[in-house]
């Protein structure tokens, strides 16, 4: 047991948290406002290869960051402008954004790249890691919380910001107002739309950053298809959380240790399905507890009906 | 007369939506230098090209087939299954466990494999549909919930209990099944099994039971207008549940097929990797939930996946183009379903507002 509940074991749990919990946040901005995204794991995946290529390109991790954010941002803006101005029906739209994007990235890696499977690079620069200065010099504390990739700070503090952003600013409850009642919402002027839009593009930036921590923070590297269904479990702790921010990083606490703890049996050749199996069977006995919410009806309502 | 023009039109979106969908893929195809003429041709090439290539892509759309007419059911009757991929490896584990212990004669141990596989998918599709009429859980995240489930559930049987230790392969797969009980070649040395006239049987099946039985009204009427469907004695509940168990019997029905068919073991991955729990929801979506229309698209989509192959085989383009073209046209059919609301909402305000 000691061999299997060290220091290490929590500092991956940190390192599979960030991708998860940049995504699922952004899926929770999109429930917030009555859109349900299914295309968390496609954007995700485009972040990934953007980040490898503008790291490629430009040799700066900086800039790979950023064409990651600018790629997702663009994929993003398709699902709104198909579900929203479109109206068309926003899972549908988000199945075909994830098959897109896994076409579109193998397809760029052999286009790029020219290679099939994977690119890698050993002379390329992964995100920095950050030593936080006490901190790191605390014997327990220090292995766990220090020399992280700096994306896993900046998710922590995204967290805070968003969950004051929601519920104590005034354009956060405007927000949260055009997701529990539109109808109610327009008649007070508010431009639900445009605050859909904002949602969408909000949760393709996230998503931009979690695929770059993917590729650049946990690993150099791309492979196809890397998400791996990160994506799905994202939208799993979305909905675990009940798209409270807070909640959604407690969600994706428990998920990304429960991936670290996989990652480790398997080191030890035991079973790891039923460890992977914890997210979607926690998520399930917790949906009997939290059922009654107002905006998990109005998604439904709009989902249920499939033509 | 009035008829045609209504197929002419019904016909003529997804039509568009290939040819959009094509144009996309000649857009990829022009990136990595290729001549987009040539490159269809192989493509057309490798999925009816020859015998050999047409019962290749056959038997690749007769899962996809199956899943699809699962989907449309529950589509038709307004539930949005998405569970088809768990229902699918399920279905096939209890087709294999079924074949490898049940003692008797090989046919009837092949159609107890079958019937296996439609029970498992069927219950666990059912499942939940239960969970919803009893206790109003959203039905997609459910059925999206259970497709990991099973997925590791059937991966850690493959790969500890049921694990076959003679070969030498390290793989999580089951042992080779009695070839007594494997469903027959249609051709020597083909690919194409007799599941892919089960998938055929199942479509015209489906069509009649929902044009013609009062059953099949009652579906559609649950999912045209589930209020007037209640007012009109529709036990939302029951018929949610049994629809489900349907929808979850093809899916059910494609693994047991592909393991009884194609690959006579239960293998790890071998289900799920190639997508067609995915590609059957696609091609329901293309379709329109008509059944006929979901086994033509099935057969499209299965035609695009064979001549991809065949384009990489013998080209330089990679063979995500025809994945490539096979999102751009989920995304312009879903842009029709627009089209078609777009015109509902003029019709709605010629009229004076109706509702």
């Amino acid at each position: 047991m000691d061999q299997l509940f060290d220091v290490s074991l929590f500092a991956s749990a940190l390192r599979m948290l960030a991708p998860i919990l940049l995504a699922a946040l952004g899926g929770a901005i999109c429930a917030r406002v009555g859109l349900f995204n299914v295309g968390l794991e496609g954007l995700m995946l485009v972040g990934a290869f953007a980040a490898i290529a503008g790291n490629y390109w430009t040799g700066s991790v900086a800039a790979g960051v950023l064409l990651a954010m600018i790629c997702s941002v663009l994929f993003s803006l398709l699902l709104g402008y198909m579900s929203i101005h479109l109206k068309a029906n926003v899972i549908v739209v988000g199945i075909a954004l994830n098959f897109l994007a896994l076409g579109l990235t193998t397809f760029a890696l052999r286009a790029i790249f020219n290679v099939k499977g994977a690119y890698y690079d050993k002379n390329m620069k992964g995100l920095p890691k950050w030593d936080i200065p006490l901190i790191k010099d605390i014997p327990w504390l220090g292995d766990l919380l220090s020399g992280h990739s700096i994306l896993i700070y900046i998710s922590i503090l995204i967290v805070i910001g968003l969950q004051f952003y929601l519920f104590k600013t005034v354009s956060g409850f405007r927000l949260l107002a055009a997701g529990e009642n539109p109808t109610a919402a327009r008649s007070l002027g508010i431009k639900v739309s445009r605050i859909q839009y904002g949602a969408v593009l909000m949760s393709g930036v996230l998503c931009g950053l979690a695929g770059a921590q993917l590729s650049l923070g946990n690993v150099t590297m791309f492979t196809e298809g890397m998400t791996d269904g990160r994506g799905f479990i994202a939208l799993v702790a979305t909905m675990l959380g009940q798209s409270n921010p807070l909640g959604v990083a407690a969600a994706s606490l428990l998920f990304g240790f429960m991936e670290s703890l996989s990652i480790r049996l398997q080191g030890f050749a035991l079973p790891t399905h039923f460890t992977m199996m914890v997210p979607y069977v926690v998520t399930l006995i917790a949906m009997f507890f939290f059922k009654d919410k107002g905006y998990l009806q109005e998604a439904r309502k709009s989902n249920e009906s499939s033509r | 007369m009035f008829s045609l023009k209504n197929i002419a039109q019904s016909m003529l979106q997804p039509l568009l939506a290939i040819i959009a969908g094509l144009a996309v893929g000649a857009i990829a195809i022009l990136i990595v230098g290729g001549s987009v003429g040539e490159t269809y041709m192989e493509m057309w090439k490798g999925a009816f090209g020859s015998f050999y290539f047409l019962t290749n892509t056959l038997a690749r759309a007769t899962p996809i087939i199956l899943i699809g007419l699962g989907v449309a059911l529950a589509f038709r009757a307004g539930f949005f299954n998405m569970g088809s991929e768990g229902q699918l490896v399920l279905g096939a584990l209890a087709a294999a466990v079924t074949v490898i212990y049940l003692p008797g004669p090989g046919w009837l141990r092949m159609i107890a494999g079958l019937l296996a596989g439609i029970t498992a998918g069927g219950i666990w599709s059912a499942f939940a549909g239960w969970l919803d009429a009893r206790f109003r859980l959203n039905l997609l995240i459910v059925t999206l919930l259970l497709n990991y489930i099973a997925t590791l559930f059937t991966g850690y049987m493959a790969a500890y209990p049921l694990k076959d230790k003679t070969g030498s392969a390290a793989m999580a797969q089951t042992v080779m099944l009695d070839k007594a009980a494997w469903l027959p070649k249609l051709f020597q040395g083909m690919t194409l099994h007799a599941g892919f006239i089960l998938a055929v049987a199942g479509t015209l099946l489906l069509y009649l039971f929902m044009k013609h039985t009062v059953k099949g009204y009652e579906i559609s009427m649950l999912g045209g207008n589930p209020l007037f469907a209640g007012y009109g004695g529709v036990q939302r509940g029951k018929l949610m549940i049994a629809s489900m168990f349907a929808s979850g019997g093809f899916a059910g029905l494609a693994g047991a097929v592909e393991v009884l068919g194609t690959q006579y073991r239960f293998l790890d991955g071998a289900l799920t990797s190639p997508g067609y729990a995915w590609s059957g929801i696609m091609a329901t979506l293309l379709a329109g939930s008509n059944p006929l229309g979901t086994a033509l698209a099935a057969l499209l989509l299965a035609a695009l996946q064979t001549g991809g192959m065949g384009m990489e085989r013998n080209t330089d383009v990679p063979l995500e183009v025809s994945s490539i073209i096979q999102a751009a046209l989920i995304l312009f059919v879903s842009a029709k379903l627009t089209l078609s609301f777009i015109k509902r909402k003029k019709a709605r305000s010629k009229n004076g507002s109706a509702v």
